[in-house]
């Protein structure tokens, strides 16, 4: 027989982290967990609070992911593609499927170049883990909506690592702002709201011409390229410097812009949807190596506005667009009588954040379904960079409108074994 | 292979050189460019053969400026609306793929088909369907371009080994070729433990109703296997809901509901039982 206390504490560690996060025990359980203080003391974290974490991708963002998640986390594995040599299939991986076999692993910070991220994201979440994943938290658009889809079929909790949008939720102005454009109450919405900069155009661009290098002996090159295409290696792919390439990312616009349009779409109530007109100035986009652009002008159905500017082409330093000026949506724009029933409604519910989530089994506030619209946004922007043609965008059908050959990037095919 | 012309040299090296880094930072001028690759498409086949030409094996030479004008030529052409205009450029291409240039090269013209291309090109893409090096461009332009592909990727699994297989069996998913289905389910027994996951989504994406009980059966695996067929036992549920066949989606969904009774697949259980649910509630509807 066990003491009541005992029970408790048994109780508590048949709850640990695998039941909890499975979901079987779920939110009701939450609020039976004796707080640590009264188990163990102070600094004492009881096991239903300990996760068992796996990080995915070690490279520059690799330890700032994981340590984002804000969890009692035991990293159990680690797991990069130029891990080669060194692995023990105990702690350190080259093959993230033989991670996620693992049933003591929890959660998982993904950390690799964006376009392993919606795989593995996805394969996380078959696997019955949770998932933080580094921004941009995929490489095209079809990718979001496979993630979402996974996060849903299996209720495991998604979030992207762009934390700029729990600050906007709670600044009083965002979120007025966010009533008004949620109430559907503004008709004709002028509002204009353009980034200008802090893009990183020239930075994050590629080399057109590459010379091929032998591959490291530490660096599985296959597996790095995995659903993109093979092609031959040089250093400038990976380390960072991969996010100047079509192939694994998107150039700075990709590698920014869900920080900065991330916070600015909750603010403006756009989590369930996306632009339909978009347009963009540029030169003609290289194959394979990102380069300059100069605006990208992207307009909601409601009239909304977002702007990229990128202020890096033509001429370095100066904007590069003047078609439109910010603007602000504020309840003057409203009527008398609108402006009360804004003023009545409730606030937004607060944003949750991954660690909430992990442990209450609610919704981040970064979850799939927003992640993947704003991933949208810097995905449709590179589009019509690299189409050099104006964009028509159906937001419920999440495909381009009228035009087969700039859908082709919407969905590129994966190399096989890699699917969605 | 046709000699290149001294008009076409002058046209492509107005192009913007590489910047010191190696990139396209540095004075791009975006109205100059789109003035040559007008002009360059004015030349029609023999200003595309022209390009071709120059292109080589990356390491073998300097063909930045050729690469980069071939990319805005399939580009422009689709641009331009002008269906005659696409395919033109789409077939001098394709027809380049028969001639003796490397595999690189050859690699490179087929993505150009998979941003151009449109029917005309697709036999010449499943020529080379067989070729270790050039399977995987091939396929990918044949799923992009959508129409035609199916037959082709069709009729080049049976003698297809390797790569190749691996490539056309999952794209095959990809474009739900139901004639498949059943080279498909025999797939799932096959020796290559990268075919069978393979194999397993394509069949779940296709949707039939004569895979649900060979990919149950592969639901029964271990390890990551087992990870991925229970994920195409749920896709292909979903399909078979949406397709009004909910006899054969109740029991995927109940198999996966009993025989997930370990706690670490909780998870899968519940799926299983929203969709249960779902479907009772579609029953209930009469949908």
């Amino acid at each position: 027989m066990h003491s009541k206390g005992e029970r408790t504490m048994q109780k508590d560690k048949q709850v640990t982290r695998r039941e909890f996060l499975k979901g079987s025990i779920g939110a009701a359980t939450a609020f039976t967990i004796v707080p640590r203080h009264v188990l163990g003391g102070p600094g004492y974290t009881p096991p239903s609070e300990t996760f068992g974490a796996a990080l995915i991708g070690c490279g520059g963002r690799g330890n700032g992911t994981f340590n984002a998640m804000g969890l009692e986390a035991r990293k159990l594995a680690i797991c990069d593609v130029k891990f080669v040599g060194r692995t023990d299939n105990k702690m350190v991986y080259t093959d993230f499927r033989r991670v996620l076999e693992r049933k003591d692993i929890d959660v998982v910070a993904i950390a690799t170049p964006p376009h392993w991220h919606a795989l593995i994201s996805i394969a996380a979440m078959e696997a019955g883990k949770d998932v933080l994943c580094e921004k941009p938290m995929t490489r095209f658009i079809a990718e979001g909506r496979a993630v979402a889809d996974a996060e849903k079929r299996y209720k495991r909790i998604f979030q992207v690592g762009t934390f700029g949008r729990f600050g906007a939720s709670r600044n009083p102005a965002n979120i007025e702002t966010h009533k008004i454009m949620k109430s559907g109450l503004l008709k004709n919405c002028k509002a204009v709201h353009i980034k200008r900069g802090g893009l990183k155009v020239k930075q994050w661009s590629g080399i057109v011409n590459p010379t091929p290098q032998p591959i490291p002996k530490s660096l599985d090159w296959d597996m790095y390229c995995g659903p993109s295409p093979l092609k031959p290696y040089h250093p400038h792919r990976t380390g960072g410097t991969h996010r100047g390439y079509w192939d694994y990312e998107g150039g700075g616009l990709t590698d920014m812009g869900q920080h900065h349009f991330d916070p600015v779409q909750w603010t403006f109530a756009k989590d369930d949807t996306s632009p339909v007109e978009i347009e963009a100035y540029a030169p003609p986009a290289h194959p394979e190596a990102c380069g300059m652009w100069g605006w990208v002008e992207m307009k909601y159905a409601d009239g909304l506005t977002f702007v990229f500017d990128s202020s890096e082409w033509p001429t370095q330093g100066e904007p590069s667009y003047d078609r439109k000026e910010n603007r602000e949506v504020s309840l003057s724009d409203l009527s008398e009588d609108d402006q009360k029933k804004i003023a009545a409604m409730p606030a937004p519910e607060p944003l949750i954040t991954f660690a909430e989530a992990v442990k209450t089994r609610k919704r981040a506030g970064g979850n799939a379904d927003a992640a993947n619209r704003s991933a949208t946004l810097m995905h449709l922007a590179n589009i019509a960079i690299r189409t050099g043609r104006k964009i028509h965008y159906d937001p419920v059908k999440e495909e381009i409108i009228g035009d087969d050959r700039a859908n082709r990037l919407v969905n590129p095919p994966m190399r096989a074994p890699w699917h969605l | 292979m046709a000699k290149t012309s001294s008009a076409l040299n002058e046209l492509v090296s107005e192009l913007p050189d590489p910047d010191e880094r190696g990139m396209y930072c540095t004075d791009i001028n975006k109205t100059k460019i789109e003035k040559v690759i007008a002009r360059i498409n004015k030349g029609g086949h023999d200003s595309i053969i022209g390009l071709v030409n120059m292109l080589v094996e990356p390491g073998k030479g300097d063909d930045a400026k050729p690469r980069y004008a071939l990319h805005c030529l399939a580009v422009y052409v689709c641009k331009r609306k002008n269906r005659k205009n696409r395919k033109a450029f789409a077939n001098s291409l394709a027809m380049q793929l028969a001639d003796d240039y490397s595999k690189a090269v050859k690699s490179y013209l087929i993505r150009q088909l998979q941003v151009a291309g449109g029917r005309e090109v697709v036999p010449t893409l499943g020529k080379l369907l067989h070729d270790e090096e050039l399977c995987e461009p091939a396929a990918q332009a044949l799923v992009a371009i959508g129409s035609g592909a199916a037959t082709q990727l069709r009729n080049a699994l049976p003698e297809a080994g390797g790569k190749c297989r691996l490539t056309i069996i999952q794209n095959l998913g990809v474009v739900r070729d139901r004639n498949s289905v059943g080279t498909l389910n025999r797939a799932l027994g096959d020796d290559d433990r990268e075919t069978r996951p393979a194999a397993a989504w394509a069949l779940a994406n296709i949707g039939d109703a004569r895979s649900v009980k060979a990919l149950l059966k592969a639901a029964d695996s271990q390890g990551w296997e087992r990870i991925q067929a229970t994920k195409a036992c749920l896709l292909l549920a979903e399909r078979l809901l949406s397709a009004g066949k909910k006899k054969e989606a109740v029991g995927i969904y109940t198999h996966l509901r009993d025989t997930r009774s370990d706690p670490d697949e909780h998870y899968v259980r519940e799926a299983a039982e929203k969709g249960l649910a779902i479907t009772n509630r579609k029953a209930r509807m009469g949908g």
